[in-house]
């Protein structure tokens, strides 16, 4: 699955941009379920059929990343951008990126830290003040290859490193992307509807659409989500923490998760000798908020890798717990339409 | 010799301050294809280029060969790396950037980034206290490789940009040592009117150390620090800046030879060579300021690169500057003849 995630990481696709992510998973899928489409939106929905059709389970992603919007040329050839999706200015002050449909090599650049008075160094990167650096002459020369409206991408390697390690930017989420492929080439229990959804990043609208034309019974969304167990971090403020498994909240800023579901998770967990977690805090949300309120009410959880550093080109995973998170993702389609 | 590809290979070579080794081994190994008995001696690399004659006064080229970059303190028991800055850092950059930590071996890591319900809304630049890198081992798998004090320098790689731009980590001063190396090249088959020694000086970013050691081994006549300076992107002060692509900034402060200012410019003027002037007031925050009173004191001056982004992962040259900085060195030191 490394060489799977390695390959869907690299492909850069923000939201409202999914085409080149969504070609690259149209290709490995097309030959694994019974039907596919894709909806108005972008999203990709595809049906494989299961031994029994008692229960519609729906099994989703989201194929987008977070990344930037270029919103002016300035006359000095540089590209005033703004975030697509959560984006810290500080993971992207100070680092290279890709820009438009050419794939354009730039940087992000700032004032020079000796010009800056006390103050300002001491103050955080703002959007209104970065800019990509593309290395054009002047205006003139930046509109030969850029338009507004063009796309940014992080540029990051995907590196293997530490114990078990990998790094790279757009783990979130195509880290659940990469599961669902997998869990595409098993046998399947149940009919499964496998959704690869856009616009996650942007406020959970690919997924509002899909999970309205699917209305599916049940909901298992795959995502990654903040670990912060990092220095400095203690107790519940991490959250949850790399290398004891997958993710499973009770309740995040955008969902109250099924309890049945949650108590199945574990209890699958548990009889498998599955590392399993909770998260110590009400935070974040994921595309559950749009799923588990659409049509008459879908039981709904999410199971998550935890990520360090996540939305940043530095998303950071323990591999083991994306191994894990597969294995109990693959015990819970068989067993939840039984609930 | 290409320009650009010794920018790249002098980039790809890590040399935080102190810790110069690999960058300074890098640069040898091109300097000695012109100064034969070049070597790597108290932290910096001298070569003196062509015969010496006793009338000839001493000119000495100077880069510095140290990148800004961060050194480590401690390991914490939960295997997180903390360190301190080695120059002058951006650390309003530094969350959730790549490094390598240069131990036994090089280690991959990535400096913490605190995501936003840690900071309740308000955001805060990282201060270095609190800063720390995550290198994805144990401490005990860790301090396998790693010790206090070794180096960690930005993991990053070129890249090309439009034209002839370029972005690079510790483009400052690795173009400097490029545009001296290229220099040499343009002098061959000539015979020129001084004494040359070059020096890729060490911890510059420290306070111009290597070069306080330099200065008093060599005891030039002429000295020209070759550095880099601003170039201008908007949010820049343009009075302070140089423009990407028009040529090398000659210095002018009451701290360097006007002599020597003026001979740089004649010798663009000569040759034709588009140049910028960078007009200081005092002292001018470069090796120079070692130079001009080492021993009993020697003429001094700037020749600066224009870059954008000083001191972070994404540093940016136009590769014609660095040709330009060549061109102009090699017509000041033919046009003495």
């Amino acid at each position: 699955m490394k060489e799977l995630l390695k390959e869907l990481c690299l492909v850069n696709s923000i939201s409202g941009d999914e085409d080149t992510v969504r070609s690259v998973i149209e290709k490995k899928i097309s030959d694994l379920c019974d039907e596919y489409h894709i909806d108005p939106l972008g999203s990709l929905i595809c049906f494989k059929k299961g031994r029994s059709s008692a229960k519609k389970l729906m099994v989703c992603a989201h194929m987008d990343e977070v990344g930037f919007i270029v919103t002016y040329i300035r006359s000095d050839g540089t590209l005033s951008i703004a975030p697509v999706g959560g984006v810290d200015p500080s993971v992207v002050i100070g680092r290279q990126v890709t820009v438009g449909k050419n794939r354009l090599n730039g940087v992000v650049g700032s004032t020079a830290v000796h010009n800056l008075s006390a103050d300002e160094r001491e103050d955080p990167a703002k959007f209104e003040g970065l800019y990509i650096d593309i290395g054009a002459a002047d205006k003139e020369d930046a509109e030969k290859y850029v338009n507004l409206g063009d796309c940014g991408y992080f540029e990051s390697e995907f590196a293997e490193f530490g114990d078990h390690f990998v790094k790279s930017k757009a783990i979130d989420d195509r880290a659940g992307c990469a599961m669902m492929i997998k869990l595409m080439q098993e046998e399947l229990e149940y009919d499964t509807w496998f959704v690869f959804n856009v616009q996650e990043e942007i406020g959970l609208r690919g997924s509002r659409a899909s999970a309205y034309s699917v209305a599916p019974d049940f909901a298992l969304v795959l995502e990654a989500t903040t670990a912060a167990d990092i220095d400095g971090v203690s107790g519940q403020k991490k959250v949850c923490s790399c290398g004891k498994g997958p993710v499973v909240g009770f309740m995040d800023r955008s969902t109250v998760y099924d309890k049945e579901m949650y108590a199945l998770a574990f209890k699958l967990a548990e009889e498998n000798d599955i590392p399993c977690q909770t998260k110590t805090m009400i935070a974040g949300g994921n595309d559950s908020g749009a799923i588990h309120i659409s049509g008459r009410g879908v039981r709904t959880l999410a199971v998550s890798v935890p990520c360090r550093y996540l939305h940043s080109p530095s998303c950071v995973i323990d591999f083991n717990d994306l191994d894990n998170t597969y294995k109990l993702v693959k015990l819970l389609v068989k067993r939840i339409p039984e609930l | 010799m290409n320009v650009k590809d010794t920018v790249i290979a002098l980039t790809e070579a890590s040399g935080a301050s102190g810790n110069e080794s690999a960058a300074a081994e890098a640069a040898l190994e091109i300097l000695k294809k012109f100064c034969p008995d070049a070597e790597y001696t108290a932290g910096n690399i001298i070569g003196r280029y062509g015969a010496e004659k006793p009338e000839r006064p001493l000119l000495v080229l100077d880069a510095h060969i140290d990148q800004v970059g961060m050194i480590v303190t401690y390991i914490t028991d939960e295997g997180f790396i903390k360190f301190s800055n080695l120059g002058g850092l951006d650390h309003r950059i530094l969350p959730a950037q790549p490094v390598v930590i240069h131990g036994r071996k090089d280690v991959k890591g990535v400096i913490c980034s605190v995501p936003p319900h840690l900071s309740g809304g308000k955001a805060e630049v990282l201060s270095y206290d609190d800063a720390a890198i995550d290198t994805g081992m144990t401490k005990e798998e860790l301090e396998k490789y790693v010790s206090l004090g070794d180096s960690i320098t930005y993991d990053v790689h070129y890249r090309e940009l439009l034209g002839s731009r370029i972005t690079a980590r510790s483009l400052d001063d690795r173009c400097g040592v490029a545009a001296i190396l290229r220099t040499l090249e343009l002098l061959e088959g000539c015979e020129p009117a001084y004494n040359i020694a070059v020096i890729f000086s060490s911890q510059e970013e420290l306070g111009e150390r290597g070069a306080a050691i330099g200065a008093y081994t060599l005891d030039p006549d002429i000295a020209l620090a070759v550095d880099v300076s601003f170039a201008y992107a908007i949010g820049e002060d343009e009075k302070k800046c140089g423009k990407l692509g028009k040529g090398p900034m000659i210095g002018i402060s009451p701290s360097l030879s006007r002599e020597i200012t003026d001979k740089l410019i004649n010798a663009a003027k000569a040759e034709d060579i588009p140049y910028q002037t960078e007009v200081m007031n005092g002292m001018t925050g470069t090796n120079a300021d070692r130079y001009s009173v080492s021993r009993g004191g020697a003429k001094t001056c700037t020749v600066s690169i224009p870059l954008r982004n000083m001191h972070t992962p994404v540093e940016v040259i136009d590769l014609e500057d660095v040709e330009l900085t060549a061109k102009l060195l090699a017509g000041f030191i033919k046009g003495a003849e």
